[in-house]
């Protein structure tokens, strides 16, 4: 067992954990998607932070992309010991900060969050909770075995999901 | 990972020098006041460090972003400091926090961009046009991320020109980035000279 810490979660990066304690948390979430998957009650879970919705060739690491990202942090939660059908998923973020246009977009926020639902089902993982949506940015924190949580700047921290540990 | 040599990151720290050069003097004739502007820095970074280059990811900031068209592919994002911004709004006339005050800061994004790009533009014959700009109150990293992911489809790295404009005696400042798509980069490089 490794003590316990904050784990930053970037863009385009993805963290797993089954230390109590730990936190996985990515700050400031715009239309990008923190999308955690955890198995509560063998304590595990995992945090991908996707910048967009589809993979296009040499554009990145694997987690910055809703369709390359979903299975690969299943693997990465699998690998630390749960199964599949174990899994629940949690969705924070999909803002619609700004209208921006470019390359083809027109709310990057909402396809993100459709994209990453679309990849979800296809691998049978139920969205159990989701705060996405609006104009405003959010952090999210997830603990193994622990809470799902979501804040807005200069709000309240919501509670997604709740810990089964104390 | 797209890379630049050190000859282009000087080429392009100069460009954002005098870009940000005029836009500081647009500032100052604005307001009456002396505008201090900080040595620019061009950085080339992970996506994944690049918010944290910009500044701390949950400082709550105003940011007014202008998409530019034409020939380069870039957003033009001024950062303000919440309370920064309040104080540019006072100096302006305006109440802080108010639809007034958003409105102030769109047009001090439009009037400082339109100075840096045009020199830009001056520079390099590339023919560049402002867009409307847009401005949102939040953390700064779902600010910088959002504009990062309008552009950042093709790329894993992402190119930021970063300047410091301060306002003498006043709590007053704002970081002026310039966010190109890396083909408007190779663009600009081509069109000084500067190539790989």
């Amino acid at each position: 067992m490794t003590a316990a810490a904050e784990i930053a979660v970037r863009m385009g990066e993805i963290a797993v954990s089954r230390t109590a304690g730990d936190v996985l948390v990515s700050l400031g979430l715009g239309s990008c998607i923190g999308l955690a998957l955890v198995d509560q009650r063998r304590g595990v879970a995992g945090l991908a932070h996707i910048m967009l919705p589809e993979a296009i060739a040499g554009g990145g690491p694997v987690g910055k992309f809703a369709d390359l990202a979903v299975p690969e942090l299943i693997a990465q939660v699998t690998a630390l010991g749960t199964a599949r059908p174990m899994l629940q998923a949690v969705l924070v973020g999909g803002a619609q900060m700004f209208s921006l246009g470019g390359s083809g977009a027109m709310d990057i926020g909402a396809r993100n969050d459709e994209a990453v639902r679309d990849a979800l089902r296809k691998e049978r993982i139920p969205v159990v909770a989701a705060d996405t949506g609006g104009a405003r940015g959010r952090t999210i924190r997830v603990s193994p075995g622990g809470p799902v949580l979501s804040k807005e700047a200069g709000g309240a921290e919501i509670v997604l999901m709740q810990g089964v540990r104390a | 990972m797209s890379t630049f040599t050190t000859m282009q990151l000087d080429a392009l720290r100069e460009l954002a020098n005098i870009g940000s050069g005029t836009a500081g003097t647009a500032l100052s004739q604005l307001l009456g006041r002396s505008v201090d502007i900080s040595v620019p820095n061009a950085f080339v970074l992970p996506l994944a460090e690049a918010v944290e280059a910009v500044g701390a990811p949950e400082q709550e900031v105003t940011g007014v972003a202008i998409p530019l068209a034409g020939d380069m592919d870039a957003v033009v994002l001024l950062v303000f400091p919440v309370e920064d911004a309040g104080t540019l709004a006072a100096m302006l006339g305006v109440e802080p926090g108010t639809e007034d005050a958003v409105s102030a800061l769109s047009e001090i994004g439009n009037i400082l961009s339109a100075s840096y790009i045009g020199s830009l533009g001056a520079m390099t014959g590339l023919e560049l046009d402002l867009t409307p700009p847009q401005t949102a109150t939040d953390m700064l990293a779902a600010i910088v991320a959002t504009v990062l992911a309008s552009r950042a489809a093709a790329t894993d790295t992402a190119l930021i020109l970063d300047s410091e404009l301060r306002v003498e005696g006043e709590q007053c400042s704002l970081s002026f980035l310039l966010l190109p798509e890396a083909g408007g980069v190779r663009e600009i490089l081509s069109r000084m000279g500067v190539e790989a």
